[in-house]
């Protein structure tokens, strides 16, 4: 009998540490992200998708502009997945470019917007968990880690819009 | 002659069933699963004498789409065919989740799909299926009714009671959103991770990963090494989906800085180093969401896997040098 107790006790000891972890996450981590996110939900909702409209498409002839505040507006206010469809905007040949900066500041942005990615929030929270276990604040992460990301997402833009151009020309070519 | 094909939900699964019926016009199954066709698309295709199309690789006009197939874990392609009023057969057994849940309807979607979930559709369940379709114009004729009586003069009342009941009711549904995403995505992710976390870390393993992961995460050529191998064209739609696996390592090196392990200046650039292969499983459904058509697709996949090669490392070496000052 006793034998058995102590296989159940290790068995369940397993999972203890699990269960600490899960709680450290849910009273940690939930109640800021539940406020956060409904209030920027909030205003996004009050501004409406069609405000940015404007903005987005004004943004497609620059480069410049093209990769870093279209892909930022649309990963805000559309969020994960839907942000995708302001590449109804750009012209085709920097489709794909666009897709590319946009999908990578799906991450980047959820130090600051965890709303606009709610289900792969851990890519951050994973790391920035560690981070605050040493009693380091979050801030100083979270804002570099967006602004990194506009950086990344600009160059991504730029090499995958030649890299495609150079591809659409060889492939005209062979065709 | 084509066949028509009623498609049930597996063990586990949720949905349908689908009466999947081809026609001239509409007689594509695409399989979007990460590169080649699905088994479970060619046997489908094969049922219905359809074509089946591998979606990765080559792009299909939604219009031409009868059903896609996709393997999705939950995040966002399970939702975007839904969302489009495209027919969609998951292999995975997923459910209504991720941020398009309220588009996954058991009308559109069914889940947890094997072989055996096909049948030879009746022919009272054709008929059906190809009545469904009309009374939707009655719905949008009512849509225009309503719109034509919202354009009538209101007073300021009226008005003001509308616009401040607008209001009270965006941010009510932006909590209900935020809470739907915490239940149906954030909690059951942390509960899967804290399992695995916690089995780690009782088993031993935690010692390995200490030992091996962490001297390699914290020097920068080993971060490169990491962002380059995340990059690599033929691994990075595998390790795309739902971004889990970089969910996963994220937080298995969340934990070895917590206990010291990398110091925390390296958190901003393995956060690059572990996310070089972002959303390299979704480009053509992401193309398609941006309404690109076929032949963009079909260069645009490539163009963009080809592209993370270079700018993978790079953005680790981005981060790192603007990680300079960063907790010092």
């Amino acid at each position: 009998m006793e034998f058995i107790a102590g296989l159940a006790n290790g068995f369940l000891s397993l999972f203890q540490a699990g269960a600490a972890t899960f709680t450290g996450w849910v009273t940690g981590i939930i109640p800021l992200v539940v406020v956060l996110m409904t209030a920027v939900n909030s205003l996004i909702k009050l501004i409406g998708e069609d405000r940015v409209n404007g903005i987005a498409k004004a943004s497609t002839k620059y480069a410049i502009t093209r990769y870093t505040v279209l892909p930022v507006l649309a990963v805000i206010f559309l969020a994960n997945p839907m942000c995708y469809t302001f590449g109804r905007f750009v012209d085709s040949k920097y489709k794909p470019a666009f897709y590319d900066a946009a999908v990578s500041f799906v991450h980047p942005v959820t130090g600051l917007f965890p709303h606009a990615n709610g289900g792969e929030l851990f890519v951050y929270m994973g790391i920035a968990a560690g981070v605050s276990q040493l009693g380091l604040p979050l801030g100083d992460l979270a804002v570099r880690y967006f602004f990194v990301g506009v950086v990344v997402i600009l160059l991504r833009g730029i090499v995958t819009e030649k890299i495609y151009l150079h591809m659409l020309k060889s492939d005209g070519k062979n065709g | 002659m084509y066949k028509s094909v009623t498609v049930k939900a597996g063990k586990g699964g949720w949905g349908g069933p689908l009466t999947l019926v081809p026609t001239e016009a509409k007689h594509k199954v695409v399989s979007i699963t990460g590169g080649g066709i699905h088994p479970i698309a060619e046997s489908l295709a094969a049922m219905m004498e359809c074509e089946a199309v591998d979606g990765f690789s080559t792009g299909v006009p939604d219009d031409e789409i009868l059903v896609a197939v996709v393997d999705c874990g939950g995040t966002a392609r399970c939702g975007v065919y839904p969302k489009k009023r495209i027919f969609t057969i998951n292999v995975l057994p997923v459910g209504q989740t991720g941020p398009l849940a309220k588009f996954i309807t058991e009308d559109i979607y069914v889940s947890g799909v094997d072989e055996s979930c096909f049948s030879y559709a009746n022919e009272s369940d054709v008929q059906a299926a190809a009545a469904s379709s009309a009374p939707k114009s009655k719905a949008q004729a009512k849509q225009e009714v309503a719109r034509m009586s919202a354009g009538k003069e209101k007073g300021f009342i009226t008005r003001l009671g509308i616009a401040i009941g607008g209001v009270v009711s965006k941010f009510y549904a932006a909590g209900r959103e935020t809470i739907d995403i915490t239940i149906k995505s954030i909690l059951p992710f942390m509960a899967f991770v804290s399992m695995i976390l916690g089995i780690i870390s009782a088993s031993g393993i935690g010692d390995v990963i200490a030992n091996t992961i962490s001297p390699i995460a914290s020097t920068l050529p080993g971060m490169l090494i990491i962002s380059f191998i995340c990059a690599m064209p033929f691994l990075s739609p595998v390790l795309g989906p739902g971004a889990v696996i970089a969910q996963i390592v994220g937080t298995l090196l969340g934990v070895q800085i917590g206990l010291g392990n990398i110091p925390p200046q390296y958190a901003l650039p393995a956060l690059f180093a572990i996310d070089a292969q972002v959303g390299g499983d979704f480009v053509p459904v992401g193309l398609s969401l941006g309404e690109a058509d076929p032949e963009t697709i079909e260069l645009g996949v490539p163009a963009v896997l080809y592209s993370r090669v270079i700018t993978g490392p790079a953005a680790v070496i981005i981060a790192y040098v603007a990680s300079i000052g960063l907790y010092s």
